[in-house]
């Protein structure tokens, strides 16, 4: 047994502590005074897909304050040359940018994504639940336990610093060899595990629990999306499951998979990448889906080429299979290899080319209304094809072996993660909040909040461009007069600052349309799709009737015309639902086994595991559909 | 539009000076030119998509007239979407020719056989750990973070790493490569222009890594004869 030693903490992980004591207590004390400890027992225990969701949504932006608090560390640290910020110097720096890269891409731009796909797929399909509404809780808590196993690294003084890319043989024991490293491995597999469940239940839900009618060349576009994302998820995830799996035996039992004669390190490269490179495009294919849905809504027109738009999605997920030695040109591989992955990757500048055409040609001679959902929509057109466009200058590999790990790269990856996943995420959320909630967030406080984060946004990533073109390697948490970059880093800090109060401006609007927000009628935006035939917030089974659809957006074209939808005679069963504490529980004991691995307690991992092997097999023995069916017989 | 003004002027005020835009070497001089190439396209590209979004923003946008208008719809332009796939199908491939080229012409002098490193050459071994760079040239002359290079002569670094993986990074010298343990990659280039430019190790290598720093002097061939043959 090997504890965490306590003594010499640092004062930052003593401020976290103290600070999330205090944040516990008041929410403690918040919640028994205005009695809601029902309502979080509810949640607890429920299957269904729009809590499921809000949850996710939830989790993400509080993960997404937390991540947000590194990037400002970060910031501060680099604001001036020669910087000696608090304790955020050599191996502080580099937890804070570790942990920083991977809560922001695993634990806020994943959950985002999947929240929103949670809470709109099942109500713009006309499908009553996801297909499999247990399996979809264990998936939300998975989630969540993996983003708890993570974050507790920093509480525990050991937080994981090998980047997020967790490059071998700086991830093995022989050069980090407390158990930093480990928090970051099992954190990742754990949530993972979750993103998987996911991914399956997106697929069944598409394919099989669409409304009569509805067929897969009607569907909207941010089902579709959804659709080519959980299968870039089944193919790309259990790669990193595998990585991860050949570093944890690395680490804890002397295997040499990426170490020594035998071993390489770049067998991990390979591996992480051929994950990592379809998971950016996990990420941005959501939000491409949900900026398809907003655009055409907000333009009161259908989307433009829509048999386009699918081709392209589907295009962008294949050829991005085919790309990941993009990140390795650097690494040896030779002209040939750099060559062949250098076209594939400006291959994929064609269809998302169509797509931004597209949704241009979309608002061309429609009615654009600017609403805080359309406004994000509108900042991310040129703020993702300057991400594109850098990303094409990537693809040249000769060009690549100067801006590679430089902050060229940097800046590339925020304007596509921020500028596309998550404006996406944004808008997602100002739009289907009335169906979250039942309240139409403050369009004005919006404005604040989209006008702040964006000109943030690009006051902090365009500068890098230019530090990186000067040579300023990503990942130095410190720099020198001489290097020339002060201007570029003071711009970003300043950037990075407006973009922290951009987000205040949420908090201060979620606090307003709670407290003084009127309740929304179930179509606030005049809306196209079936999630606005519906009642906001969602109910439980809401299509019932099942509405029939002969269209694509059926519903905006009946209101169009002053018709009601039709409904169907004999709609498909639909999943049923069930209370239980079942995934909660398991996803404790999640983290407890995920501990024990650790810490390498190895009495622990033996019960631990055992009793998760055997609510396995019960699980897989009962089948909550069967006293439905008893129930149905009966009647 | 207003995106690209900072743009502007902080190209402006210090776009000449980046180092990777000041090329010293020739494959550094390469790889500028494709930078720029690449630059030129991609504007051409963006500028085509800021006109169209902000004539259409300005157009289109909700006006008290139009607040009820439903617009109607109509059939997607068959000849527009084949011109925005097929055009960009052009400009890369107008991009593509000169990166296969380019990326050949580097990286075939980087790594490869034995025989590959010419007699001419100035060869210079590079040994990296944490933190701190080693350099042994040929008659056996060490150097601690300094790298002495002669002008107008080709150099080859055999790179190769005692512990984690780095990268061999002199902004207006040469792209980076990566030091690796248990295989060595090859750099090759000439100097041309006498100077003293920062080299840095450029893949997160641990705690010291951002202090990872090496000079690099490219001094004339006499004076590099001389300072080989002196202690």
């Amino acid at each position: 047994m090997n504890l965490p030693s306590i003594g010499q903490i640092p004062s930052d992980v003593v401020a976290a502590w103290i600070f999330t004591i205090i944040v516990g207590i008041v929410l403690l004390v918040w919640l028994t005074k205005l009695k809601k400890w029902p309502v979080v027992f509810e949640y607890m225990r429920t299957t269904h897909h729009r809590k499921i969701g809000t949850m996710y949504i939830l989790f993400a932006i509080i993960f997404f304050f937390r991540a947000g608090m590194d990037a400002m560390l970060i910031r501060t640290q680099l604001a001036v040359p020669k910087n000696d910020f608090w304790v955020f110097q050599g191996d502080k720096y580099n937890e804070v940018f570790t942990t920083h890269g991977t809560i922001m891409i695993f634990f806020v731009a994943m959950p985002l994504l999947i929240g929103l796909m949670n809470v709109a797929v099942p109500l713009q399909i006309g499908a009553n639940d996801l297909a499999f509404p247990y399996l979809n809780a264990i998936s939300f808590w998975f989630f969540l336990a993996g983003g708890l196993i993570f974050n507790m690294s920093f509480f525990m003084n050991s937080a994981p610093n090998a980047g997020w890319t967790a490059y071998a043989p700086l991830s093995t024991d022989t050069y980090t060899p407390g158990p930093n490293i480990n928090y970051y491995i099992l954190g990742l597999q754990v949530s993972g595990l979750g993103t998987i469940f996911t991914a399956i239940n997106m697929i069944v839900t598409v394919i099989r629990l669409r409304a009569p009618g509805l067929k897969l060349s009607k569907m909207p576009l941010f089902p579709w999306s959804t659709l080519v994302t959980s299968s870039l998820i089944l193919v790309a995830f259990p790669v990193l499951t595998i990585a991860l799996v050949l570093l944890m035996f690395d680490r804890f039992y002397g295997t040499s998979f990426f170490t020594g004669e035998i071993g390489s390190p770049v067998y991990w490269q390979h591996l992480f990448w051929i994950f990592g490179h379809p998971e950016v495009y996990i990420l941005i294919l959501p939000a491409f889906g949900v900026f398809s849905d907003v655009i055409s809504n907000f333009s009161r027109k259908k989307v433009y080429g829509y048999t386009s738009m699918v081709i392209a999605l589907a295009l962008i997920g294949l050829l991005g299979f085919m790309v990941w030695a993009h990140h390795m040109f650097t690494v040896g591989m030779g002209p040939l290899a750099n060559s062949v992955f250098a076209i594939t990757t400006m291959l994929i500048a064609i269809p998302t080319g169509v797509k931004v055409f597209n949704w241009l040609f979309t608002m061309r001679g429609g009615v654009i209304r600017m609403k805080t959902p359309m406004l994000f929509a509108l900042g991310f057109i040129p703020t993702f094809v300057m991400g594109g466009v850098t990303g094409v200058m990537l693809a040249v590999a000769a060009a690549d072996y100067q801006y590679h790990d430089s902050y060229f790269v940097v800046a590339h990856f925020h304007y596509t993660m921020v500028g596309g996943t998550i404006l996406g995420a944004f808008a997602g959320i100002y739009y289907w909040y009335p169906k979250m909630t039942g309240k139409v967030l403050d369009d004005k406080l919006g404005r604040w909040h989209f006008w702040l984060f964006l000109i943030g946004f690009h006051l902090t990533f365009l500068p890098q461009h230019f530090a990186g073109l000067n040579g300023m390697p990503r990942r130095v948490y410190t720099y020198t007069w001489a290097d020339n970059v002060f201007i570029f880093n003071a711009i970003s800090t300043v950037g990075a600052y407006l973009m922290g109060i951009s987000m205040l401006f949420v908090i201060w609007n979620l606090y307003k349309t709670h407290r003084y927000g009127k309740k929304a009628d179930g179509d606030p935006w005049d809306g196209r799709t079936l999630d606005w035939s519906v009642a906001s917030p969602a109910p439980e089974h809401p299509f019932n009737p099942m509405p029939k659809v002969k269209r694509m957006d059926e519903f905006w074209y009946r209101k169009v015309n002053n018709k009601g939808l039709e409904y169907a005679d004999d709609p498909r069963p639909s999943p049923i639902s069930v209370e239980t504490y079942q995934p909660i529980i398991l996803a404790g004991v999640m983290i407890a086994l995920s501990i024990a691995f650790i810490y390498l307690w190895v009495w622990l991992q033996v019960i631990l595991g055992a009793g998760v092997l055997s609510f396995l097999v019960i699980r897989s023995l009962t089948d909550e559909r069967r006293q439905a069916y008893r129930e149905e017989e009966r009647s | 539009m207003k995106k690209l003004l900072p743009l502007l002027t902080l190209i402006l005020l210090s776009g000449c000076s980046l180092r990777t835009l000041n090329p010293v070497s020739n494959s550094a001089e390469k790889i500028t030119d494709l930078i720029y190439l690449s630059f030129a396209i991609m504007m051409l590209v963006l500028a085509v998509v800021f006109i169209l979004f902000a004539l259409f923003i300005r157009k289109y946008k909700e006006r008290p007239e139009t607040s009820d208008k439903i617009p109607k719809e109509k059939k997607e332009n068959k000849l527009l979407e084949v011109t925005w796939t097929v055009i960009p199908i052009i400009l890369i491939a107008i991009l593509a020719v000169p990166t296969v080229k380019a990326t050949y012409d580097i990286t075939s002098t980087i790594s490869g056989p034995d025989d590959g490193v010419s007699k001419e050459a100035v060869v210079v071994k590079v040994k990296a750990e944490q933190f701190r760079w080693e350099f042994t040239y040929e008659n056996g002359k060490q150097t601690m973070d300094e790298l002495v290079l002669p002008k107008d002569q080709k150099v080859t670094l055999r790179l190769s790493s005692n512990d984690v993986i780095h990268s061999f990074w002199v902004p207006r010298l040469a792209g980076k490569m990566d030091v690796r343990p248990n295989k060595e990659n090859r750099l090759s280039f000439v100097p041309q222009v006498t100077g003293t430019f920062q080299g840095k190790c450029a893949e997160f290598c641990g705690a010291g890594h951002a202090n990872m720093r090496f000079e690099t002097k490219v001094v004339t061939q006499e004076k590099f004869e001389d300072w080989l043959a002196s202690e």
